[in-house]
């Protein structure tokens, strides 16, 4: 406490100052109490005692100040949710129910009524949103079997990783899946390779469900696999004593623990598949429109009403979902605290039987799609960076950026600043989001009428729609609104890192919160009645205890911020708020390989931040909501 | 510093956690007597120095009440003060108060010495000492001074337990708060502990509210003892005063074994003063009768004006009963059928129904009910001629082999009596209690 010397002279002063003052003394111990107490304590003691009584009255303001700390932060919150979320959606939405200045049902009356609207496009955003979900599960279930029930090396390295899909930019992954899928893709190569005909998988439902269980599978492997390691092995060895066989013994003890879990990743996977934008434009195109797709085509075609009437029936769903999930996540959180977990299998049995044989068999095939699914659409994309156009390695491609950064015009986008503006906005979001997060998280975790509403409204970025959100900020703040004739904009900078920040601290909160719920309200309650406030109760306790969530969120803000492509594209302007993601989308020509040399170095400093996670997010052992 | 509690009470929407509903079947007959507990909320002081506990079973709203005082919740209603200063909308961090948890909650990121040190980075320390100093000397006073830089994970439950208290008692608070500080610990730790706390505590004179659920260690450690049942105080008195004179029946049972019996006041007779029966004969006929008994219970008390706390009844329960012989008239109270012969100098008259209790060491094995020589000639159930002791016939339903002592649960007129014997005793047998034995705990309403 630096401030200590200064503030022990000023209260010195005050002392001498108030000898007399009745209101310093009832602060302090009064006097009957300092006479019985003399005889037990030294006379010092009543001195001191007398004097940090006044002391404490004299630094009531900064006290004050920080007991409204947290107010504030949850004040300035919802300031920033507004101005750069609420308020843009809103501005899409009044187009649903305002029709040339008067209000009217007629816009979203007809998208409910009509046919084409809830069959085409809800059915299929909502099909292939099933479709994804179902993959996702089938595809995350194995792993979590494998993360939870079998020890080999690497296995923590293995499960810290299932973040890193999360967290891939999807104008990455998108070009990945392109450089797997595509006529001239590693696929096509591999198949041709062995005398196979080629494939055409692009453009095709397969490639999106593919490129959404590469998202969504490890979310589901991670929720299930956290679930799997907190059934209590006593609670199956019960079941195996009363005459249970193992089968019998997972149906009926393991089975009801995991679905809990599974279905939160099932939710998840829906909530997000079925609002995603990028890799349903970029692999399905307009011929497999989902509802995302079509706002964005009918914004295109400037049909701003029937977009917004859309995007409200989306926003509604997505909405109701989010609640439902988080209902359900609340409901099931802070289960299996202290279990014995039950013994992992080794990967490499002692004695070989049929059925280890088997089990071993299925491991390894599950293995070869992961490597397919994961590993394949970024090794291509690598592979693609290194590849010329007659098929030899070549750095052409990088030489490419270098080039354009010492020669490119000023309104070509160049790599360095590219660069530069991803790292200063990731570095913004953090600071931003973080306290964002924690702040919901805090209110969010205690108990109050109207938490879980108050919860999704926070929680709603993670729903509503990106082409929503763009679109919303393109009309309400970088067109801007005329406020008493003046016309106000935000765009740049300090737009682009409020809406990152707004899209992140869902991340930093679901990390954080579940973590907080679990801490014992004692030790805050602990650090109060030894003179903390509640503020400096969270700074030194609660925050330590739950850094690895912390850590772990804003490594998530970080990452999403160095990935965001809707509405940065949106925002920026000139060669000031240009990123990573919006120069991928740029050099994306005639050509592959400069998207793909870009998206390589996006990879690389994605990657980096994973490895924040890796070494603090993992270190700790605590594991946040995701 | 004195801490007062007025009528508090603490609603979570519909349910009440302290205090007791105004109105309605849920009220005790006491509640609705008493003045302190006309509200139904709890009320109690709480003097300089003292070592004072709230006891009762879990849910009856003694920590609520802990909580209320460090001001982690808002009460309902009511009134909480600090000497005289009201406590209403203060935090728990301007409060001077020191808590100890049932499970500690000590700051697991801390080293033990950082967290005794932690409510030393917002006051410094009394007495002027170094921050260094003090932790060190809070350290050597709970008899942990190598542990400074342990975690606190390595340490076992009852050295965590005494970390808690040194961290709670660091910045020098007005007020100690324990909080069932011994329930996690095994019962050889916890005896120790207890007197531990206790030593701590009266040398550093600090004023301590300590919550249990533990009868025995409320009686063990405290200066006195608030008994709660169901959001309210049933019984403020010392430890002495609860155990011999429980003001209510839930008092008689909670607090230690005890054998309560209920029936109807079949004759009453001064002991030695016809006059005096005579009146209070007069004066259980009159519907004044309850206000007259509970004057004439305060002259009865001792000169410690702390036993005025206790919610009065309609039964005698001064210490002094005892001495003042000419007070007490002997009344017979059929009990299922059975006559006992009891004791009291509550105003009772025939008819009236009555609680009253006899602890187990105040009973006495006979012998088994055929051989006895001295209650032979009495034969049945009753008061016997000599000694004025009641006889019991009984059977031995279990025994517990406490070691010291052996208690035995026996089967009498339909009803369970508790007795302390050397051995554990079997088949049938007689017991017997002297008529002063019995305490009358209280007169149930006949409508």
């Amino acid at each position: 406490m630096g401030s200590d010397a200064s503030e022990t002279s000023n209260v010195s002063d005050d002392d001498r100052a108030d000898a007399g003052d009745d209101e310093s003394e009832g602060a302090s111990v009064g006097g009957d109490t300092a006479t019985v107490r003399a005889a037990l304590r030294d006379a010092a003691a009543t001195a001191w005692t007398r004097l940090s009584g006044v002391r404490a009255s004299t630094r009531s303001v900064g006290h004050r100040v920080e007991a409204r700390a947290l107010a504030l932060a949850a004040v300035a919150t919802t300031a920033i949710l507004l101005v750069v979320f609420y308020y843009p959606v809103a501005t899409v939405f009044v187009d649903a129910v305002f029709v040339d200045g008067r209000p009217t049902v007629e816009p979203i009356v007809s998208v409910l009524s009509s046919r084409f609207y809830l069959v085409d496009i809800f059915g299929f955003t909502a099909y292939q949103a099933l479709l994804s979900t179902v993959a996702s599960v089938l595809l995350g279930l194995p792993g979590a079997w494998v993360l939870a029930r079998f020890e080999f090396p690497g296995r923590e390295t293995l499960r810290s990783l299932t973040i890193l899909p999360f967290v891939m930019p999807s104008i990455m992954v998108a070009i990945g899946f392109v450089a797997t899928f595509g006529q001239n893709g590693t696929l096509n190569a591999v198949l041709g390779a062995v005398g196979l005909p080629p494939v055409e998988l692009l453009f095709t439902l397969e490639a999106i469900v593919i490129a959404h269980a590469f998202y969504n599978a490890p979310l589901v492997a991670r929720v299930t696999t956290a679930a799997w390691e907190s059934v209590d092995a006593s609670a199956v060895e019960t079941a195996r004593s009363l005459g249970a066989s193992p089968t019998r013994a997972f149906r009926d003890v393991v089975l009801p623990q995991l679905l809990p879990a599974v279905a939160i990743g099932a939710t998840l996977t829906f909530v997000f598949t079925f609002a995603s934008f990028p890799i349903v434009l970029a692999l399905g195109g307009f011929q497999l429109a989902t509802v995302e797709v079509f706002i964005y085509s009918r914004i295109q075609n400037l049909a701003y009403a029937e977009a917004a009437a859309l995007a409200v029936v989306e926003t509604a769903i997505s909405i109701g979902l989010t609640y439902w999930y988080l209902r359900y996540e609340g409901r099931n959180r802070g289960s299996g605290q202290g279990a014995r977990p039950q013994p992992r299998r080794t990967l490499w049995p002692e004695t070989w039987t049929a059925r280890e044989v088997g089990t071993r068999a299925g491991i390894a095939a599950y293995g070869v799609i992961v490597l397919a699914v994961f590993v394949g659409p970024i090794a291509s994309m690598v592979l693609a960076s290194l590849t010329g156009p007659g098929g030899g390695l070549t750095l052409e491609h990088y030489l490419f950026l270098l080039e354009r950064q010492q020669t490119g015009a000023s309104y070509q986008v160049r790599p360095l600043p590219a660069i530069a503006n991803s790292l200063r906005f990731g570095l913004g979001t953090l600071l931003v989001a973080v306290p964002m997060g924690v702040a919901v998280a805090v209110l969010t975790t205690r108990d109050f009428s109207g938490r879980a509403a108050v919860d999704a409204l926070a929680m709603a970025p993670l729903a509503v729609s990106g082409i929503v959100v763009g679109l919303g900020l393109l009309r309400g703040l970088v067109f801007g609104t005329e406020v008493f004739g003046t016309r106000i904009q935000v765009t740049g900078a300090l737009a682009v890192v409020a809406a990152h920040a707004v899209g992140a601290y869902p991340f930093v909160t679901r990390n954080v919160a579940p973590l907080l719920g679990n801490l014992d309200p004692r030790l805050v309650e602990s650090a109060r009645s030894l003179g903390a406030t509640r503020v400096r109760a969270l700074v030194d306790i609660e925050l330590p205890l739950v850094a690895a969530g912390v850590v772990a969120g804003a490594a998530f803000a970080f990452a999403i911020s160095i990935g965001e492509f809707d509405s940065t594209v949106v925002l920026a302007e000139g060669s000031t708020s240009y990123t990573m993601p919006v120069a991928v989308e740029r050099y994306l020509g005639r050509r592959l390989g400069p998207a793909t040399a870009m998206g390589c170095l996006l990879l690389a400093v994605t990657s980096l931040s994973f490895v924040i996670i890796e070494r603090f997010g993992g270190r700790y052992g605590g594991r946040g909501g995701f | 510093m004195k801490l007062t509690l007025e009528n508090v009470r603490k609603e979570y929407g519909e349910t009440v956690a302290l205090g007791r509903e105004r109105s309605g079947e849920a009220v005790p007959k006491q509640a609705t007597e008493g003045e302190s507990t006309a509200t139904g909320g709890v009320g109690f002081e709480v003097d300089e120095g003292e070592f004072f506990t709230l006891v009762g079973p879990s849910g009856c709203g003694k920590t609520t009440t802990l909580r209320l005082v460090a001001g982690f919740e808002p009460p309902t209603s009511g009134s909480i003060r600090f000497d005289d200063r009201e406590m209403r909308g203060v935090p728990p961090e301007e409060r001077s108060v020191g808590v100890v948890f049932q499970n500690y909650a000590l700051f697991p990121h801390l080293s033990v010495a950082e967290n005794v040190a932690y409510g030393l980075r917002f006051s410094d320390p009394p007495g002027g000492a170094s921050r260094d100093e003090r932790v060190a000397s809070l350290l050597d006073l709970v008899d942990l001074p190598d542990m400074a830089e342990r975690d606190p994970t390595e340490l076992s439950g009852g050295q965590q337990q005494r970390v808690a208290l040194a961290r709670a008692l660091a910045p020098g608070p007005d007020l100690l708060l324990l909080d069932e500080p011994m329930s996690a610990l095994d019962a050889r730790l916890r005896e120790r502990l207890r007197m531990q706390i206790k030593e701590i505590q009266s040398t550093l004179g600090i004023t301590t509210l300590y919550v249990t659920h533990d009868q025995e260690e409320a009686l063990a450690v405290s200066d006195r003892v608030a008994v709660m049942n169901d959001g309210a105080v049933e019984q403020v008195g010392t430890p002495q005063e609860i155990y011999r004179h429980p003001a209510t029946r839930f008092v008689a049972e909670f607090v230690g074994d005890n054998n309560v019996f209920e029936g109807e006041v079949v004759s009453v007779r001064g002991r030695n003063d016809e006059k005096r029966r005579s009146s209070a004969t007069e004066a259980g006929e009159s519907p004044v009768e309850t206000k007259g008994v509970r004057g004439g219970t305060g002259e009865d008390r001792v000169g410690d004006d702390r036993t005025t706390e206790a919610r009065p009844t309609p039964t005698a329960t001064g210490p002094a009963s005892a001495e003042a012989g000419s007070a007490s008239r002997k009344i017979e109270v059929a009990v299922g059928g059975v006559r006992v012969a009891i004791e009291t100098e509550a105003s009772l008259s025939c008819g009236d129904q009555i609680v009253f209790c006899v602890r187990p060491e105040a009973m006495r094995l006979l012998g088994d009910a055929e051989s006895d020589e001295a209650t032979r000639s009495v034969g049945k159930d009753g008061p016997t001629s000599e000694g004025e002791t009641n006889v019991l016939d009984a059977t031995v339903s279990g025994a517990e082999f406490l070691g010291d002592s052996t208690r035995a649960y026996l089967r009498w007129n339909g009803r369970e009596l508790t007795v302390r014997s050397i051995d554990p005793p079997v088949g049938d047998v007689r017991v017997g209690f002297a008529a002063a034995a019995a305490h009358v705990v209280e007169r149930v309403d006949v409508r």
